[in-house]
C-alpha cells in the first residue's frame, strides 16, 4: 500500500475558470501545510483528494485509491475538517455527533456509541458526551469536530483553515494535538505560524505551486511576495 | 443577483411593466373563454414567435418548461381519457401559451420595475404596520441573504459527504435552522445598532450577516 | 411590526430559499417531493402563524417578480400559469395553518404539535390548494383533479414526520425560537 498521494498531470476546471493548471506532485511528507492568498486553489486542491472534487484531466492517487468515487467511498482514508464548526456539526450531543461517522462506516448503534465512548474516555472527555454541542465554546466546537473524524481513523487528516476563529491559546492547544497524531497531516492555514513546525510547505498561486520545499524558506518568500505586490 | 431577467435592448423590455402584467392578466382571461384550437393555435405560435426578441438563442429559453413534460403528457393521457382529444389539445395549446407568456414578461421586466408597478397594491399593509418601505428593506434582506444560507447549506453538505453522508439529508435542515435563526438575532441586534429601519433610505448594506 | 420581526421573516424566507437546492426526490409524472415544503411548515411554527404567513408571502412574491428560488431553479410568473401554481400560492396558507394549530397544539409535546400542524397545513390545506390551481389551470374536472393530486400525498406525508423531528430538535437547543410555544 503506497502512503503518497499523487498527482499527475491534474487540472480542475470550475465554471469555465481554470482553478489549477497541470499539477505534478507527490506528496509523502506527514505534514504538509498549503498557503497562498484567496483564490490561489488551495481549497480546491485539497478537495481532489477527499473526492469533494474531481480533476477535469489527469490522474490522481490517495494511497493506492482513486477519488473518482466520491468523498463517501474515500471518508475511511481521508478525514476533512472545515473552517466552521457552526457549519459541520450536524447532531445534538457530542456523542451523537461522534456516532455519525462510525455509523457509516457499518457499525452497529451499541458499537458505535463504545467506539465513541472510547474515544472520548481516552482524551479525558467522557463527561462530555451527553453536552448539546451549542453549549461548547468555539474552541471546543472545532475539537468535537476533529475528534468526530478521528473517531473513524482516517490515514491522512484534511484541514481547511480549521482555526480562523480560535484565539491563539486555542489555535497552540489544537495544533499540539494535531502534531502529535499519527496520521498525515495536509493543512491549509493563513496562521503562517502554526506551519513552522511541519516538514513541507506548498504555495500555491493562480492554480500552480510558487514555493514548494522547508517551512522557513517558503514561508519567508511569501510573506516578501505579499508585502512587494498588495494593491486592493 | 440571482434573477431570470434577460438583458436586451428589445421592444418588448421597454414596454413598462405595469402595462406587460395587464396584458397578461387580459390574455388569461381571454384564454380561459376561449373554445377554439385554431385560435388557441395562433395564439401559442404569437408567443412563440414574440421570444425571438431575446436574441437569435431565444427560442432556447423555451426550455423552461422541460421540468414539466412529464405531466404535461400525464395531464394530455387523462384528458383525452375523460374528455377528449381535442380537449386535450385545447387545454395543452392554452397552459403552453400562458406558461410561455408569463415567462416572457419575467424575461423581460426587470425585478426592481415590477416590483415599483407592485407597490401601490402593497399599501394597505401599512395597517398593520408594514409601510411599503419597509416592504422594500425586507425583500432586500431576504435576496442578500439567500447566497448566504446557500453557501452554509453547501458547506454542511461537504462535512455531510466527507463522513460518509446517506440519505438522511434532511438531518441538515437542523443545522440550517440554527444558523439562520442566529444570524436572524445578530442582525436585528446590527440593525437596532445603527437606528433601525426608519428612513425609506435605510441601506441593506449596511447590515452585515455574520 | 417591530424591525426583529422583518429581519426573522426575511431569514425564514431565505431559507426556504435555500432548502430549495437539497436535490428533489424525483417523482415519476412531475411535482417532486422537496425539502423546500418542509422550510414552509417550519415558517408557521417557528414564526407562528401571522409572521409565517407573511414570510411565505414575501418568499412567493419574491419568486413572482423573478428569483429563480422554487426548487429547481424555477421562478417568474411562469410557474404561476402551470399546473402546481396552486402548492405555491398556497404556501403562505400552509405556513399560517400549520403555526395556527401548533400554537393550538402547544400543551402536547412539540413533536405532536409540530407533526399535526405540518398535516394540517401542509397536507390538507396545501393540497386543497394544489387541487384547485390544478383543476383551473388545466380544465380538468374536479375528480380527475384530485385523482392527480391524491397521487403525491404519501410520499409527501414524510415532511409532517420530518417537520416534527427538526421542530423538536432546534426546539432542544433553542427552546426561545419556537413563537408557537409561548405561553
Amino acid at each position: 500500500m503506497t502512503l503518497t498521494i499523487e498527482l499527475n498531470q491534474v487540472t480542475l476546471k470550475r465554471d469555465d475558470q481554470t482553478v489549477l493548471s497541470d499539477l505534478n506532485l507527490t506528496l509523502s511528507e506527514r505534514r504538509i501545510g498549503l498557503i497562498g492568498n484567496n483564490g490561489s486553489g488551495k481549497s480546491s486542491l485539497v478537495r481532489l483528494f477527499n473526492g469533494l472534487l474531481q480533476p477535469s484531466q489527469g490522474r490522481l492517487q490517495v494511497r493506492g485509491h482513486n477519488p473518482a468515487g466520491g468523498p463517501e467511498a474515500m471518508a475511511d482514508q481521508v478525514g476533512f475538517i472545515f473552517q466552521n464548526p457552526d457549519h459541520q456539526l450536524i447532531f445534538p450531543t457530542v456523542i451523537e455527533e461522534l456516532m455519525f461517522g462510525l455509523r457509516n462506516q457499518g457499525l452497529s448503534k451499541a458499537d458505535a456509541r463504545e467506539r465513541a465512548e472510547h474515544c472520548l474516555r481516552e482524551h479525558r472527555r467522557l463527561d462530555w458526551a451527553e453536552r448539546p454541542v451549542h453549549s461548547l465554546s468555539e474552541g471546543q466546537k472545532q475539537w468535537v469536530c476533529i475528534m468526530a473524524v478521528l473517531v473513524m481513523n482516517p490515514a491522512v487528516l484534511i484541514l481547511d483553515e480549521p482555526f480562523s476563529a480560535l484565539d491563539l491559546p486555542t489555535r497552540q492547544f489544537l495544533t499540539d494535538w494535531l502534531l502529535g497524531l499519527p496520521q498525515q497531516l495536509i493543512m491549509i492555514s493563513h496562521d503562517l505560524d502554526v506551519l513552522a513546525a511541519f516538514d513541507r510547505v506548498l504555495w500555491l498561486e493562480q492554480g500552480q505551486v510558487r514555493g514548494d520545499g522547508d517551512p522557513e524558506t517558503v514561508i519567508a518568500d511569501y510573506r516578501t511576495a505579499c508585502n512587494e505586490a498588495f494593491s486592493l | 443577483m440571482m434573477t431570470l431577467y434577460v438583458h436586451r435592448q428589445s421592444w418588448l423590455h421597454r414596454q413598462p411593466a405595469g402595462l406587460k402584467l395587464l396584458v397578461l392578466m387580459a390574455t388569461s382571461v381571454a384564454l380561459y373563454a376561449l373554445t377554439s384550437l385554431w385560435t388557441a393555435g395562433a395564439a401559442l405560435i404569437a408567443v412563440i414567435l414574440a421570444y425571438r426578441s431575446l436574441g437569435p438563442a431565444g427560442w432556447s429559453y423555451l426550455w423552461v418548461v422541460k421540468p414539466l413534460l412529464p405531466m404535461f403528457i400525464l395531464i394530455f393521457v387523462v384528458q383525452t381519457w375523460s374528455q377528449s382529444v381535442s380537449a386535450a389539445i385545447l387545454m395543452l395549446l392554452r397552459m403552453l401559451t400562458l406558461i410561455w407568456l408569463a415567462n416572457l414578461v419575467t424575461l423581460t421586466t426587470r425585478m426592481d420595475a415590477m416590483m415599483d408597478a407592485v407597490m401601490p397594491i402593497l399599501s394597505p399593509f401599512r395597517r398593520v404596520g408594514v409601510a411599503p418601505h419597509r416592504i422594500a428593506f425586507t425583500v432586500a434582506l431576504f435576496v442578500r441573504f439567500v447566497p448566504v444560507l446557500m453557501a452554509v447549506l453547501n458547506s454542511l453538505l461537504e462535512a455531510w459527504k466527507s463522513r460518509g453522508g446517506g440519505r438522511a439529508v434532511w438531518r441538515l435542515a437542523i443545522p440550517m435552522l440554527i444558523n439562520a435563526i442566529r444570524m436572524s438575532d445578530h442582525v436585528a441586534q446590527a440593525l437596532a445598532a445603527r437606528g433601525g429601519v426608519r428612513s425609506p433610505e435605510t441601506p441593506v448594506s449596511m447590515v452585515q450577516p455574520q | 411590526m417591530k424591525d426583529q420581526a422583518l429581519v426573522q421573516m426575511a431569514l425564514y424566507a431565505a431559507l426556504v430559499a435555500a432548502l430549495g437546492l437539497i436535490p428533489p426526490v424525483p417523482f415519476v409524472t412531475g411535482i417532486p417531493i422537496t425539502a423546500q415544503t418542509l422550510g414552509v411548515m417550519l415558517a408557521g411554527v417557528m414564526l407562528g402563524p401571522w409572521r409565517g404567513f407573511l414570510s411565505m408571502l414575501l418568499f412567493v412574491g419574491v419568486v413572482a417578480l423573478g428569483a429563480p428560488l422554487l426548487s429547481g431553479g424555477r421562478g417568474g410568473l411562469g410557474v404561476f400559469a402551470s399546473p402546481t401554481t396552486g402548492f405555491i400560492i398556497g404556501f403562505p396558507v400552509a405556513a399560517l395553518v400549520a403555526g395556527y394549530v401548533a400554537r393550538l397544539l402547544q400543551r402536547q409535546s412539540i413533536l405532536i404539535a409540530a407533526g399535526v400542524g405540518a398535516f394540517v397545513g401542509g397536507i390538507l390545506v396545501l393540497y386543497v390548494f394544489g387541487i384547485v390551481g390544478f383543476k383551473l389551470v388545466t380544465g380538468s374536472e374536479w375528480l380527475r383533479s384530485v385523482q392527480v393530486m391524491a397521487v403525491y400525498v404519501p410520499g409527501d406525508s414524510v415532511k409532517v414526520v420530518l417537520t416534527a423531528l427538526v421542530a423538536q430538535a432546534v426546539y432542544k437547543g433553542l427552546p426561545g425560537a419556537v413563537a408557537t410555544r409561548q405561553a
